[in-house]
């Protein structure tokens, strides 16, 4: 039961944060980052 | 529910109430507090530059990099495990678990930036690239404004001031750059430009996270233990891409070994340097953290001019511009500091906290309890308890004493550090001693007045 309840909780943050705009700023800029890191090096 | 949220959730709608609360008095010292640790962050991120300058060996600049983030986060392991436990940051992942993903990700950002800052400074020189990549406080104010709702509500004098002293810390750091680079190497103009641009807006983006932490309650101490997994995890992938495998990058280590101790010193400077920060950005925001953070430059300068001897003989239109480029960073970041968060911006600060607690279902009381630099968990879990909110104004909650684990990895961390200085090979360089004894001085100041400061007003909450 406690089992079940923390899964459900773990999957509840990640909805949360996958659906939150503010977390794929950061993620484009990173993958953009590293794009172009590719680029010059 | 806790005592002060209806007080506080109110004053939210009708800012007025804050101005006649002790809300008021308290808002105005967690800013001195948090203006004093961004200049604090400006004089350790400076100094954190100036062990590698004893770094002559034939090191490739990403593994200087990488040696310099395990410096860093050895540091966190190190004496800031002494201030709060890990048992503390226990309690701040059981409140809001979410905020690991943002402190890997800023660790991430951190160390593609920095990369690609060693790039930059290979195909353009630092004097283009600097200015370039110090857009990012720029880029912090405009994320603070449209994620964070920073400098909503602020007023035009405020707008001036922030905006006003960004753009006058840009024209000194320019002026300074171009000043301490006589170099002009061009090999990849349009590459270099990128890669000081991408470097910019990467590290512009990482405020991102640490806002979000801190509008959530998370406590800096815990917020950098994750950036420096994030950070090493990433500097140590790049590093072994680019640096051609494992076995190149073991060999790059063995040659590095006289001069880790002093690589790893480098770290540990920038630790307490970004700890500062990180408090600066939670206290008075990220539009006015970072760019007082970016006094580095002028510390950077400093340790070059005075200990090193960097810039001997050059010709008067240049000391001119380093005395006017320093003097317009000291007069933008003065601006800055000046600019005080007042009562209708911190209402929409407090907005912004509330949309995290509802999406992330973190208790209103950790989080308001966060906001005011109180200890959030004690705050949340005593949240039921029957409390008069004037206490914990003048009154942080007590802190939990330390675990055995806390003294296990202080005793590791040190002993590590303690076999690095043993193995040191002192430098071949003339160094300016009481110079450097003035500058040690000043950042000792600004260690002592910022700890002071925040355990008085926060208790490094």
């Amino acid at each position: 039961m406690a089992e079940k309840s923390a899964t459900q909780k773990s999957a509840g943050i990640w909805t949360s944060i996958l659906t939150d705009a503010h977390f794929w700023v950061p993620v484009i800029v990173l993958i953009a980052g590293l794009l172009v890191l590719q680029w010059i090096r | 529910m806790d005592p002060l949220s209806p007080r506080v959730n109110s004053a939210t709608r009708n800012p007025k109430m804050l101005s006649t609360s002790p809300e008021t008095a308290r808002l105005r010292k967690l800013q001195l507090v948090g203006i004093l640790c961004g200049f604090g962050a400006g004089a350790w991120l400076g100094a954190a530059e100036a062990p590698t300058k004893l770094v002559k060996l034939g090191v490739s600049p990403l593994v200087v990099s990488l040696l310099m983030v395990v410096g860093v986060f050895l540091a966190r392991w190190s004496f800031p495990a002494l201030i709060r436990g890990t048992g503390q940051m226990r309690n701040d992942i059981r409140q809001a678990p979410h905020l690991i993903v943002w402190g890997i990700l800023a660790g991430c950002l951190w160390a593609v930036a920095n990369t690609l800052t060693i790039f930059a400074i290979r195909d353009i020189g630092l004097s283009i690239a600097f200015p370039l990549w110090n857009i990012n406080s720029l880029l912090g104010i405009f994320w603070g404004y449209l994620l964070f709702n920073e400098l909503r509500d602020a007023g035009k004098l405020r707008w001036l001031s922030v905006l006003g002293g960004a753009l006058l810390m840009f024209t000194g750091a320019t002026l300074l750059a171009v000043a301490s680079s006589a170099q002009s190497p061009a090999a990849h103009p349009f590459r270099g430009i990128a890669a000081a641009l991408a470097a910019g807006v990467l590290w512009g983006t990482m405020y991102v996270p640490y806002r979000k932490a801190y509008l959530t309650g998370m406590n800096p101490l815990s917020f950098i233990a994750f950036f420096t997994i994030g950070e090493l995890g990433m500097m140590l992938t790049l590093a072994l891409l680019y640096g051609g495998g494992p076995d190149a990058l073991f060999h790059q280590l063995e040659l590095a070994e006289p001069v880790l101790f002093w690589l790893m010193l480098g770290g540990f400077v920038w630790v307490i340097g970004d700890l500062f920060q990180q408090y600066a950005a939670k206290y008075i925001g990220i539009s006015r953290g970072i760019p007082l953070s970016n006094t580095n430059q002028l510390w950077g300068l400093l340790w070059g001019i005075l200990v090193f001897g960097e810039l001997r003989g050059l010709s008067p239109s240049l000391y001119a511009q380093v005395i006017g480029g320093s003097l317009l960073m000291a007069a933008g970041a003065g601006a800055i500091a000046l600019s005080s968060v007042g009562a209708k911006e911190h209402a929409r600060w407090k907005q912004a906290a509330e949309r995290e607690a509802q999406r992330y279902k973190v208790d209103a009381a950790y989080v308001q309890a966060a906001l005011s630099g109180r200890d959030a968990v004690t705050n949340a879990s005593s949240a039921t308890s029957t409390r008069n909110p004037s206490d914990s104004d003048a009154r942080p909650a007590p802190q939990s004493s330390r675990s055995w684990l806390d003294y296990l990895l202080v005793i590791a961390a040190t002993t590590i550090f303690i076999t690095l200085t043993v193995l040191a090979r002192a430098p071949n360089l003339s160094l300016n001693w009481p110079a450097l004894v003035a500058l040690a001085a000043a950042m000792v100041i600004f260690l002592l007045a910022g700890a002071v400061a925040l355990w008085k007003t926060t208790r490094f909450n």
